[in-house]
C-alpha cells in the first residue's frame, strides 16, 4: 500500500468521502479534546459512541458500497443457524471504482483502529477504567467494519480469479471445439 | 452496460437465463475467426458457466447495520457456513441480479432506502418482542432480522436516566449501568449456550436488549415522579413485562429441564436494574 494518493484523478464521489472521514474524525477528536474542556464523562461516553456507531453504519451501508463496490452482512436462515453474507459489485465496476477513493477508504479505516489502540493504551496506563470503556466500544465498532470488509475483499479477488479462469476454459473449450469442427 | 450506483435495480437487472444466453451466444461468434459467417447456434460450451443457488436472500440489513456487530462469529454458536461468493454477472455487465425471481441484492440502492429499511427492522422488531402476542407459533423464530441499533439506543437510555435522577456521582452511575447492561446480556446469552442451548449469539444480544424497553420506561417515570411507593409499583409493572417479553425465547432456545437455569439470571438482571432504578434518588 503506497502512502501518497493516487495521482492524476478526483474523487469520484467527494461527498461520500466526506463522510466517510468526517465522523470518525469527530469521534477521534471529541474524545481528545473532551478533556480539557468537558468534565461530564456522560456527556463523553455518549457522544463519541454515537459518533462511533454513526461512523460504523456509514461505513458498512453506504461508503463500503459507493467506493468500493463491497457489503456484507449476517443473516440467519431457515434452521436457525447463522450465515455470514459477503457482496460485491461484478467485476467490470469492480475495475471502474475509483482508485482515490478505495485509497481513501482503506487507510483511514485501517488508521482509525490503529489511533483508537493507542488511546486505549493510554487509558490503560493511567487506570481510567470509564475511559477504557469508551475506547473499547469505538474499537469493537471498527474493528468489525474492518474484518467484514477485509473479508469482503479477499472474496471478491477470489470471486475475480474463478470468473477469468471460468472465462478462459470456456473460451478454450469454444476453440477447441470450432477447430475440431474445422477439420 | 455502465450502470451507475443511483440506478434502481429492477429496470435493469436481467435474469440469469437472459445472461447465460449472452454468454452462450456471444462466445462462438468471438472466436470463430476465419470461418464464413453464420448464425450463431446455441451451442452449449463444455464447460457450462454453472448456476450458483442464488446467494442473495434479502436480508433486512444489520446496519448493521446494526451496527455493533462483530464479524467474528462467536465460538459456541452453531458454525456458521462459509460466505456464499456472490454470484459472477455475465457480459452484460449488469450488477450481479439475483435470477429466478428472488429479491434484488442492496448494494445498488440509495442511501435512504438503506436508512428506511433499518428503520422499520427497529420498529419491527420491537413490537415483535416487547408486545408479545400469547398465540404467536414459534417464539424461537421470532428476531430473525436481529439489529443491535435498538438495544444500543435503550441501554444507552437508561444509562443516561438513572445517571440525571442520580443527585451524586453521576458519571458513575452511567458507566456502571452501561457496563453492568451490556457485560449483562453478553454473560446471559454465554450461559444459554454453555447449557447446551440453541440459540444466536447476537440474536441474544439483540432480544435482551430489545426487553429492556419496559424498564425504559419504567425508569422515565420514576425520574419524573418522585415518590417511593410509585416507583415501587412501576418498576414492578415494567419488570414484570420485561420478564414476560424474554420468557418465550428463552425458554424455547434450552432444554424443557433446564428452562429455569437459562431464565433465573435473566429475571435476576432485570431485578437489579429495577432496584437500581428504585434506589437511585
Amino acid at each position: 500500500m503506497d502512502l501518497n494518493p493516487p495521482a492524476g484523478e478526483n474523487y469520484a464521489h467527494p461527498w461520500i468521502c466526506f463522510f466517510h472521514v468526517v465522523f470518525k474524525a469527530a469521534a477521534l477528536a471529541f474524545y481528545m479534546l473532551s478533556a480539557f474542556f468537558v468534565d461530564n464523562f456522560v456527556i463523553i461516553f455518549v457522544v463519541t459512541v454515537l459518533l462511533s456507531a454513526l461512523d460504523f453504519w456509514v461505513v458498512k451501508n453506504v461508503s463500503g458500497r459507493i467506493l468500493v463496490g463491497l457489503r456484507w452482512w449476517n443473516e440467519i436462515n431457515e434452521d436457525g443457524e447463522s450465515v455470514w453474507k459477503f457482496e460485491c459489485l461484478d467485476q467490470e465496476s469492480l475495475a471502474r471504482m475509483n482508485k482515490k477513493d478505495s485509497w481513501l477508504f482503506w487507510w483511514t479505516l485501517y488508521l482509525t483502529a490503529v489511533v483508537w489502540i493507542f488511546f486505549g493504551i493510554f487509558s490503560l496506563i493511567r487506570f481510567h477504567a470509564d475511559y477504557v470503556l469508551v475506547v473499547g466500544v469505538c474499537l469493537i465498532l471498527s474493528i468489525a467494519n474492518i474484518v467484514g470488509f477485509t473479508k469482503c475483499r479477499k472474496d471478491a479477488k477470489k470471486q475475480l480469479q474463478a470468473f477469468a479462469t471460468q472465462n478462459l476454459t470456456s473460451r478454450l473449450s469454444s476453440t477447441i471445439q470450432s477447430a475440431f469442427t474445422v477439420v | 452496460m455502465s450502470h451507475s450506483d443511483t440506478i434502481p435495480l429492477h429496470s435493469t437487472s436481467q435474469s440469469d437465463i437472459d445472461e447465460i444466453e449472452n454468454l452462450i451466444n456471444s462466445n462462438p461468434s468471438s472466436v470463430l475467426p476465419a470461418r464464413p459467417p453464420s448464425p450463431p447456434r446455441a451451442s452449449i460450451p463444455i464447460s457450462s458457466a454453472p448456476i450458483p443457488p442464488p446467494a442473495f436472500i434479502p436480508s433486512n440489513l444489520p446496519a448493521p447495520t446494526n451496527p455493533k456487530t462483530a464479524p467474528v462469529p462467536s465460538v459456541s454458536s452453531a458454525a456458521p457456513k462459509p460466505p456464499l461468493p456472490p454470484r459472477p454477472s455475465g457480459p452484460g455487465g449488469n450488477i450481479s441480479a439475483s435470477g429466478f425471481g428472488s429479491p434484488p441484492n442492496t448494494l445498488t440502492e440509495p442511501v435512504w432506502d438503506t436508512v428506511k429499511r433499518d428503520l422499520s427492522r427497529i420498529v419491527s422488531n420491537l413490537k415483535l418482542v416487547v408486545f408479545p402476542n400469547p398465540f404467536r407459533e414459534d417464539p424461537g423464530k421470532a428476531l430473525r432480522d436481529w439489529d443491535l441499533w435498538g438495544p444500543f439506543f435503550f441501554i444507552v437510555f437508561l444509562g443516561l436516566t438513572l445517571s440525571w435522577s442520580a443527585s451524586v456521582k453521576k458519571s458513575e452511575v452511567f458507566a456502571v449501568a452501561f457496563a453492568l447492561l451490556a457485560a449483562g446480556a453478553v454473560i446471559l446469552t454465554l450461559n444459554v449456550l454453555l447449557l447446551g442451548g440453541h440459540i444466536i449469539f447476537f440474536q441474544s444480544l439483540s432480544l435482551l436488549g430489545y426487553c429492556l424497553f419496559p424498564l425504559d420506561i419504567g425508569a422515565l417515570i420514576c425520574m419524573l415522579k418522585d415518590n417511593v411507593l410509585v416507583k415501587v409499583v412501576v418498576v414492578a409493572v415494567t419488570l414484570a413485562w420485561s420478564s414476560w417479553a424474554a420468557y418465550p425465547f428463552m425458554s424455547s432456545a434450552v432444554n424443557p429441564r433446564r428452562k429455569a437455569l437459562a431464565l433465573y439470571p435473566v429475571l435476576l438482571m432485570y431485578v437489579s436494574v429495577g432496584f437500581l432504578i428504585i434506589a437511585i434518588d
